[in-house]
């Protein structure tokens, strides 16, 4: 081992301890019992291997911007990213193609329906609203580039894996099964060809649009992906820069005003953070400089979202008072449970 | 709330054991109540100094760590072995020990499987509040591994103990180094058996010179406690041993510390 290696192999050991240490773990042990016996909302089912999730599971994972990681329950219980891969793919997009040739294929407005609408979809739009809706987001696949199939969802992973801090797989079988039933998806794909808003390799796209959704990763994973973008775009443990820093705020933006499908004016209103949202059951939401939370329980609401994650975010973002737009007294509790993280 | 003291040592046989049991005990007699966390779970035997034989596997702290039984069921009330020992036992004191297995499936597994540390932090402020303990001991497993950082990042006092030997002076500054990094509150150095001719006061400077940490006790290496071979709590047996005399004076230090400032007296300027 380098000199780095090891001492990086010291501060992952230290971190463990902080964090076994740290009475936020407790507080985290408390919020996951008080909500592990609710069992409201319903597995999602509209692929045959999303219903196979068990109504049970729910970890909680959170992941500092100074490296330290917590985790409680189901957090190491491997899920389908699907949604909650839109705005990092966004990120990408912006990369790949800059600000303005990104805008002028997917815009940045919450249409308030939901994800998989084609109601707003006509020629006088011109692009889709924004890349948190499918329709925005096969767009903004779209415009990922690489030569061919394979080095485009190469540079995709990869780009996911950066976030992530390891090597994301993706599961097969739920990709085909999402390639074999995503009807919807394709008629969203050629009418936006009919109307010249997507590039004419749909296929091509869909197939990374349906790769991009099979990508598993788990609560820890997320949280720490989520971390990154509160980093600034670098990730808090191996230090590698997964976004440009300029793209980091487009980022946040899109999931702040449209990321929790159509409940997301009222999610910035109550729980006031950066969020995403997958039916796989996974919830981020980003506190800028600060910390990610990640929830994992796949019992959904009807409009996509895992239920338990939405009563926990509130619950957290109350309690030590992330939202950003509040004033509140209770930020002196974040400062109590995680002392050196003042932002 | 109460104080966890961890105790450390970065090599085998430096009587670690036998200190935390003899404090613990001192402790316990003069009224305090007192928990002792037995985390050595690779080499368990403080028990043994107790006077218990047979650690039950479905109460112990692997038990614990299993999920199969809770932080009081595991704690073993040891003040009875206490008692009778010849040291009057004041009544309102109290001594728990959680032992480690002994086991060799247990230890096998406990050492294969490994397990999470932060029930370890729930398990000592668990019993702490159960108890109501005052004092909370946890015994390592010499060198450095996660649940000595653990106890190190919880504990109110950090001893670490050595012998006047260069390879334990070389580690136990490893350990310190750690320990700084975790932000050690308050961190003093016992060397033990050191020879009975030796200049206690140069050796403790000289340690405390090469490791930049305070040396609260140099103790002596005692044929009596040889003899003793761990046959129970020695203190509780011979209170006028110098032995009993230097644990003590460490016992003093520790319920001042937090409170007073009688360890910062003692630090290296």
């Amino acid at each position: 081992m380098s000199g780095p290696e090891i001492a990086s192999g010291v501060q992952a050991l230290l971190g463990g301890v902080r964090s076994a240490a740290s009475p936020f773990r407790t507080y985290l042990k408390d919020l996951h019992r008080r909500f592990a016996n609710d069992s409201e909302g319903r597995v999602a089912d509209y692929i045959p291997e999303l219903a196979k999730a068990k109504p049970e599971w729910f970890g909680i994972s959170v992941a500092t911007v100074n490296g330290l990681t917590f985790e409680v329950g189901d957090a190491q219980t491997d899920f389908t990213i699907q949604s909650v891969s839109k705005p990092f793919v966004f990120g990408l997009a912006l990369e790949d193609n800059g600000r303005d040739h990104t805008l002028s294929r997917v815009g940045v407005e919450p249409t308030g329906d939901a994800f998989n609408s084609i109601i707003k979809l006509d020629t006088k739009s011109g692009r889709p609203q924004n890349p948190m809706v499918n329709a925005g987001a096969i767009s903004t696949a779209g415009l990922v580039k690489g030569a061919h199939l394979t080095e485009r969802f190469n540079r995709l992973g990869g780009m996911l894996s950066r976030y992530a801090g390891r090597s994301l797989p993706v599961d097969m079988a739920v990709y085909t099964s999402e390639r074999s039933t995503g009807h919807r998806n394709r008629a969203l794909a050629h009418l936006m060809l009919n109307f010249g808003m997507i590039d004419p390799n749909v296929d091509e796209t869909l197939d990374l649009y349906f790769q991009q959704c099979s990508v598993l990763i788990n609560a820890r994973d997320l949280a720490m992906m989520g971390a990154t973008l509160a980093n600034g775009g670098v990730n808090p443990l191996t230090k590698e820069q997964a976004i440009a820093p300029e793209y980091v705020q487009d980022v946040l933006s899109v999931m702040y005003s449209c990321g929790m499908y159509d409940y997301t004016g009222e999610w910035s209103y109550r729980v006031g953070l950066p969020a995403k949202s997958g039916v796989g059951g996974g919830v981020v939401a980003v506190v800028p400089r600060v910390m990610a939370i990640a929830v994992f329980s796949p019992l959904l609401d009807e409009r996509g979202n895992s239920v338990r994650a939405l009563k926990v975010c509130e619950a957290i973002s109350k309690d030590l008072g992330l939202h950003l737009l509040a004033h509140s007294p209770n930020r002196r509790r974040l400062t109590e449970l995680l002392p050196g993280i003042v932002d | 709330m109460g104080k966890v003291i961890s105790i450390h040592s970065f090599r085998g046989g430096t009587g670690k054991s036998n200190l935390t049991a003899n404090l613990s005990a001192t402790l316990a007699a003069r009224g305090y109540r007192v928990g002792v966390f037995d985390t050595d779970v690779a080499s368990p035997g403080i028990h043994v100094l107790f006077g218990i034989n047979d650690v039950p596997a479905s109460a112990s702290l692997n038990a614990y760590f299993w999920g199969n039984c809770s932080i009081q069921d595991a704690a073993v009330d040891v003040m009875p072995a206490l008692e009778g020992a010849g040291v009057p036992v004041s009544a309102s004191g109290a001594l728990y020990l959680v032992p480690a297995s002994i086991e060799t499936g247990e230890i096998a597994r406990i050492l294969h499987d490994g397990y999470d540390v932060g029930l370890l932090n729930d398990g000592i402020l668990g019993l702490m509040d159960h108890y109501d303990l005052d004092f909370v001991f946890v015994d390592t497993h010499p060198g450095v591994n996660e649940e000595t950082l653990l106890s190190i990042a919880i504990s109110e006092v950090t001893i670490i103990i050595l012998r006047p030997d260069q390879q334990d002076l070389q580690g136990t500054a490893v350990t310190i180094e750690l320990a700084r990094q975790l932000e050690c509150k308050n961190l003093q150095l016992i060397v033990n058996k050191a020879h009975r001719n030796a200049d206690h006061a140069v050796m403790k400077a000289s340690v405390e010179q090469k490791l930049g940490a305070p040396v609260i006790e140099v103790i002596a290496l005692s044929d009596d406690m040889v003899q003793f071979g761990s046959g129970g709590v020695y203190c509780m047996r011979f209170p006028d041993h110098d032995y009993s005399q230097a644990v003590g004076r460490v016992a003093d230090c520790l319920v001042a510390a937090g409170t007073a400032s009688q360890l910062s007296d003692r630090r290296v300027s």
